[in-house]
């Protein structure tokens, strides 16, 4: 390999991090808040991409647009979905069963939904853009990846903005910080808890949709991001935002350059062969990590 | 007086549906019947597995698959090596119980959901690979050859022998000091470990004993069926059936994974033929219904209705007659 190879899969490992942490940060913020496992992820992913792929057949909607509407419709969906199901679940510190069962029942109906509306063939959504690409020297970048790359990092800087800012982000970091003395503060838990899942949702319909441009899509389109998004927010600690993109950078440049030595078909263990690693050598990803480092010195 | 008749009620229903299903056969069933029954019989032998580790220990697996069919292929390959089919249920256990130490031992260490998304991934990686391994013939499957004639009524009772053996080893490990150890992790994992619960151990075993009885059901099914491919036994969707089970039935019961294997057995059999297409989509309801109204599923709607009419006609109730109908409330630490 020349270094303009390397530069290729560094710059497509880049562009790749972007969407992958769009896709994860969604779960983050659910995890940290509620202490749910959002399995659910996956339908919502999948969700967003039909989102996307219907306004774009029958309306003639620019998909990029169309995932920018994915947020506000997926939020209502999300808060929705709370109300209806999750805040029944009981309180707790950890991931309760009822609360991995339920989202998991949640996933099944969306994805068998998904089947009965859509059918089981592959779809896709091809634009003019599709096939174009940049041209940087000797380096040629598909426009599309670029374009969702954008998308994805301008979400995750508004998100920052307002997990830093707003009253509704230092809520959710009170929260995530120490439950019970949120509380007593006055944090109201269970308004915060739908917001949040709101957001989360609303994330994962955009990254869903952002996907969909890149990837094409059936009804099980979500299963192999549900397992990338948590080895993501793992290799992150599960709670912070900005461990996220650090976790998102990891598996895209560790999938990118194992098509080098691996099959490609052997793709789907790599995220579960670095789950494993990281579960015995950093337990609390690699802000853990770091921390603990720092402490020894 | 009634806590007395329930008590030997349970000490002779169990015995008298044994026999009953060993009698069976005797009259004249259809081998179709034969066939659902066999099914049903090693659905809940997997179920009865899953239960000890996401019902009695509270630790949910998604992954159940992995087991059942690494069970199935390794029961496969023995019988074409020539071996005694009951020998390659052996050696389908062991390879499963190996298996289940390596998604365990990195997992059961750390507190949280590890384990349940683990279990996603290696489901994942491991049909990948069958898919591709080339000895057992990739996606397109194994073909199994039994030197001796296809009797039905041996495959029948040995699913019915295996499933008792199955059931009265949850009854055991459940009523012995290990299941208390089970049941305080569920519970509260710090004060089980406070009390000298070494909760990382037990949960490795507990994991090793439901996947040796995941492990035999893939086996059975192998060998019934003759013919296995990735994408059945090692579907995703074996997975959930394995997780249904216990839960529709009662999750952390020793008798609800039996309910449910019966429910599921003749449930499944009936949609799949009028409802191909939306089977899964009514499961996912079920788990959902079932988690948000009755998280003891069918064994906890029971017990309801005794409660209810032990109630009308009695009214000393100085002790719970469910309790030694049905054992002690699983709602008592459902949580992880």
């Amino acid at each position: 390999m020349t270094a303009s190879d390397y530069l290729d899969l560094i710059i497509k490992s880049l562009l790749l991090a972007g969407i992958y942490a769009a896709m994860a940060v969604g779960m983050t913020v659910i995890y940290g808040v509620m202490k749910i496992v959002n399995l659910a992820h996956a339908g919502f992913l999948m969700m967003g991409a039909y989102f996307a792929f219907v306004l774009f057949n029958r309306f003639h909607i620019d998909p990029v647009l169309g995932a920018i509407l994915a947020l506000p419709a997926f939020f209502l969906f999300g808060m929705a979905m709370h109300w209806l199901l999750v805040r029944w679940l009981p309180k707790s510190d950890t991931p309760t069963l009822s609360s991995l069962l339920l989202m998991f029942g949640v996933w099944l109906v969306l994805q068998n939904l998904g089947y009965m509306i859509f059918g089981s063939e592959d779809s896709s959504i091809l634009t003019p853009r599709t096939l174009a690409s940049v041209q940087l020297g000797d380096i040629s970048i598909p426009l599309v990846s670029l374009i969702v790359f954008i998308a994805a990092v301008v979400s995750l800087v508004l998100l920052q903005i307002i997990f830093n800012r707003s009253w509704f982000g230092r809520s959710m970091r009170s929260l995530i910080q120490n439950p019970y003395a949120a509380k007593i503060v006055g944090v109201d838990d269970e308004r915060t808890a739908r917001l949040t899942f709101g957001l989360g949702t609303a994330f994962a319909g955009f990254a869903g949709a952002l996907l969909a441009m890149l990837y094409s899509f059936n009804a099980d389109f979500g299963r192999p991001f549900l397992l990338r998004s948590f080895v993501i927010i793992v290799l992150g600690g599960l709670e912070s935002v900005s461990g996220v993109a650090i976790g998102a950078l990891v598996l895209a440049l560790l999938e990118t350059f194992s098509v080098q030595v691996l099959p490609a078909s052997y793709q789907p263990a790599i995220s579960f062969a670095l789950l494993v690693v990281v579960l015995i050598i950093m337990p609390k990803g690699i802000a853990g990590l770091l921390q603990r480092k720092l402490k020894v010195t | 007086m009634a806590p007395v008749a329930a008590r030997r009620y349970t000490f002779v229903l169990p015995w008298v549906i044994f026999l009953a299903l060993l009698l069976l056969p005797l009259t004249d069933l259809s081998s179709n019947t034969i066939r659902l029954l066999f099914t049903t019989a090693v659905w809940i032998i997997a179920g009865i597995g899953w239960n000890l580790v996401g019902g009695f220990t509270g630790q949910v697996s998604f992954g159940f698959a992995v087991f059942y069919g690494l069970g199935a292929y390794v029961t496969a390959l023995m019988i074409n090596g020539g071996r005694s089919p009951y020998f390659a249920f052996l050696g389908g256990i062991a390879i499963a119980v190996l298996a289940s130490f390596f998604v365990s031992m990195p997992t059961f260490r750390l507190r949280g959901p590890y384990f349940a998304i683990a279990t996603i991934g290696v489901g994942e990686a491991t049909r990948v690979i069958m898919n591709n391994l080339d000895i057992t013939g990739g996606a397109s499957g194994y073909r199994i050859f039994e030197k001796r004639a296809f009797n039905q009524l041996e495959h029948y009772y040995s699913a019915i022998v295996l499933m008792a053996l199955a059931l009265a080893i949850s009854s055991l490990i459940v009523h012995s000091k290990f299941g208390l150890a089970l049941r305080a992790i569920k519970q509260d994992q710090d004060a089980a470990a406070a009390v000298g619960v070494n909760h990382y151990l037990s949960k490795l075993w507990i994991h090793a004993v439901a996947a040796a009885m995941t492990g035999l059901a893939g086996g059975l099914y192998a060998r019934y069926h003759a013919f296995i491919y990735p994408g059945d036994v090692f579907a995703f969707q074996t997975s959930i059936y394995i997780l249904l089970i216990p839960v529709i039935g009662g999750i952390g019961t020793v008798w609800g994974p039996v309910l449910g294997g019966i429910v599921f057995g003749i449930v499944e059999e009936e949609l799949v033929v009028h409802f191909p297409n939306i089977h899964l989509l009514l499961y996912g309801s079920v788990l959902i219904a079932i988690v948000l109204l009755e998280p003891d599923g069918l064994i906890g709607l029971l017990r309801r209705l005794v409660r209810f009419f032990w109630r009308r006609r009695e009214d000393s109730g100085s002790k719970d007659p469910d309790e030694i109908l049905w054992g002690r409330s699983g709602l008592e630490g459902r949580e992880l």
